[in-house]
């Protein structure tokens, strides 16, 4: 018996595969794009290759994520928050607060005994966001993936001033011509974001065992600076993107199980690996 | 009859003007560059050249706007607001309310009879709140910033923009022009959004009538029409809206000269 959770996020894609006892088996990610919402079964073939199985082993399929009512083939559909919630707290039993930055978001939550119990969210200000230090990294021509890197070399940090990406664009490059360090700017816009970032976590309280999770939290810089304004230790989860889809797929194992507990039938859906189209999505 | 000089040096443009008093004689704009000493001389000396004067012939002059300090040769500064009411007064003495519609910022004021401000607000934190949003916007549609309010102009039903963040809305932007919509539609679709945040902002301060415009923000005939309409009246704008600030700077170093030589009689 196998089980997959799939996370259709703004930005990437993520497949997990787990067996019978909840074991990792393969895990795919890959970027989303906008036709690739219809293309969820391009994803899944690939995890399901990787782990030598056919998608008609796979018992249960959950889907979470911004996506996910554009995959045909999923059971049951949960909310990200719930899913991430489900994931970290089996990589971290004694996480109480999770944050995810995303390329497009940042999420707060409060997790009890595994379960989601309040969240906070920005969606409306590209500031508090990942996308934050995507435009800055295109402004300062350095690839982001080295970005915190770099800014650990820091001697002191630049306070940015303006807090919308955009102007903070402009201040960027003001700094630059005035000659500041190209290490200590991206000090202060590593501070600038992690400051905005817990100012919404600090909204819903923070305790921990404090989580990072999302693209963000691959961004070593970024996790210093969590951790000194947070001024706690920060947690981070070898690959924390797949959290959300890690999630998915315990909470596939779980429902099954329940319902096999209770000798209940589950429905599932077809198991033809298609593209979803506008009149195949549920109603 | 005494000539006066206001230069105002704005985040993108500088501006400048030369008064015969407080008559408004030669105006000059030009992009305010790396090096804002050297736009504010250029400004000068076009101004100079435009009235056929020497620099000894100016009375007085006044800086205003975020580069104010880079006016070396002014006698004195004075806060962008301030001008911008004078600025606006010396045009329409009727207006209660002014909206300076500019690149970095939008800014709402209220003033009184004689031009003096009671109250104002801005938008500086957010670039979805200033002409800047249009800046972005018109870059991914590859359009001129004149050529904006036209192409805004043609649109038969206007995109709606489901974010507030103008990084966000760039990318929505990108998203409709790939599903095929106008670029009319987008631009009339920006317009209005930007309407809609300036409204909320001039709300905040509360519209007392006569209300104008100013800015390049109110060159763009298609947004002040959409500010129309959220805000339910008629907007005034001046000729050439982009120099109010600096007129008003002008108008205050004429005023200032003025009320001085006064106080030596009275000596």
């Amino acid at each position: 018996m196998y089980f997959a959770g799939i996370d259709i996020g703004s930005t990437m894609t993520k497949v997990v595969l787990t067996d019978q006892a909840g074991k990792l088996l393969s895990f795919i990610k890959g970027p989303t794009g906008a036709e690739h919402r219809q293309l969820a079964n391009e994803v899944m073939r690939q995890a399901l290759g990787q782990a030598s199985l056919k998608i008609d082993d796979i018992s249960y399929i959950v889907a979470t994520g911004y996506g996910r009512l554009n995959v045909p083939f999923a059971d049951r559909q949960i909310t990200e928050l719930s899913c991430h919630a489900r994931g970290v707290s089996s990589l971290f039993p004694n996480a109480r607060t999770v944050i995810d930055i995303g390329g497009q978001d940042a999420k707060c939550m409060r997790i009890e005994n595994g379960r989601l119990v309040s969240f906070v969210m920005n969606n409306k200000c590209a500031a508090g966001t990942g996308r934050f230090l995507e435009v800055t990294a295109a402004t300062l021509a350095i690839r982001l993936e080295n970005m915190g890197y770099i800014s650990l070399k820091a001697t002191r940090k630049v306070s940015i001033s303006n807090m919308c990406t955009i102007f903070a664009q402009q201040e960027v490059v003001a700094l630059l011509s005035r000659g500041e360090k190209l290490e200590n700017i991206l000090a202060g816009l590593h501070e600038a974001l992690a400051s905005r970032v817990a100012t919404l976590a600090r909204r819903l309280g923070v305790e921990p065992d404090l989580v990072l999770t999302g693209g963000v939290a691959k961004n070593i810089g970024m996790v210093k600076a969590m951790g000194e304004i947070l001024g706690c230790e920060i947690l981070v989860p070898e690959e924390p993107l797949l959290t959300g889809a890690l999630g998915a797929a315990i909470l596939a194992r779980e429902t099954h199980m329940k319902a096999a507990a209770v000798g209940e039938g589950l429905s599932t859906k077809s198991r033809r690996l298609e593209k979803a189209t506008f009149f195949s999505q549920e109603q | 009859m005494t000539w006066f000089m206001g230069i105002d040096i704005g985040s993108a443009y500088s501006k400048g003007v030369i008064t015969r008093d407080v008559e408004l004689n030669a105006s000059h704009i030009t992009k305010s560059g790396a090096d804002y000493r050297k736009a504010a001389e250029a400004i000068r000396t076009e101004l100079i050249r435009k009235s056929n004067l020497t620099i000894d012939d100016v009375a007085s002059t006044v800086a205003t706007g975020s580069g104010a300090d880079n006016v070396y040769f002014a006698g004195r500064k004075a806060s962008d607001i301030v001008c911008t009411a004078r600025g606006i007064n010396n045009i329409f003495p009727q207006a209660r309310t002014v909206i300076d519609m500019a690149s970095q910022s939008t800014r709402v004021i209220r003033l009184n009879e004689e031009g003096i401000v009671t109250n104002f607000t801005a938008s500086e934190k957010c670039a979805a709140g200033s002409g800047r949003f249009i800046e972005v916007i018109a870059n991914v549609l590859r359009t001129d910033l004149p050529d904006f309010s036209r192409l805004a102009a043609g649109s038969r039903s206007p995109v709606t923009f489901s974010t507030g963040c103008a990084v966000f809305g760039e990318s929505e932007a990108i998203t409709r022009i790939s599903e095929g919509v106008s670029k009319e539609d987008i631009a009339a679709g920006v317009n209005r959004a930007l309407a809609g945040n300036i409204a909320s902002l001039v709300r905040k301060l509360k519209l007392e009538e006569p209300c104008a415009v100013c800015g390049g923000g109110a060159l763009n005939t298609a947004l002040v029409k959409n500010l129309e309409a959220e805000l339910s009246t008629g907007l005034l704008i001046p000729p050439q809206p982009q120099m109010i600030t600096a007129l008003g700077a002008a108008i205050i170093a004429a005023t200032s000269v003025a009320s001085q030589s006064r106080g030596k009689h009275n000596c």
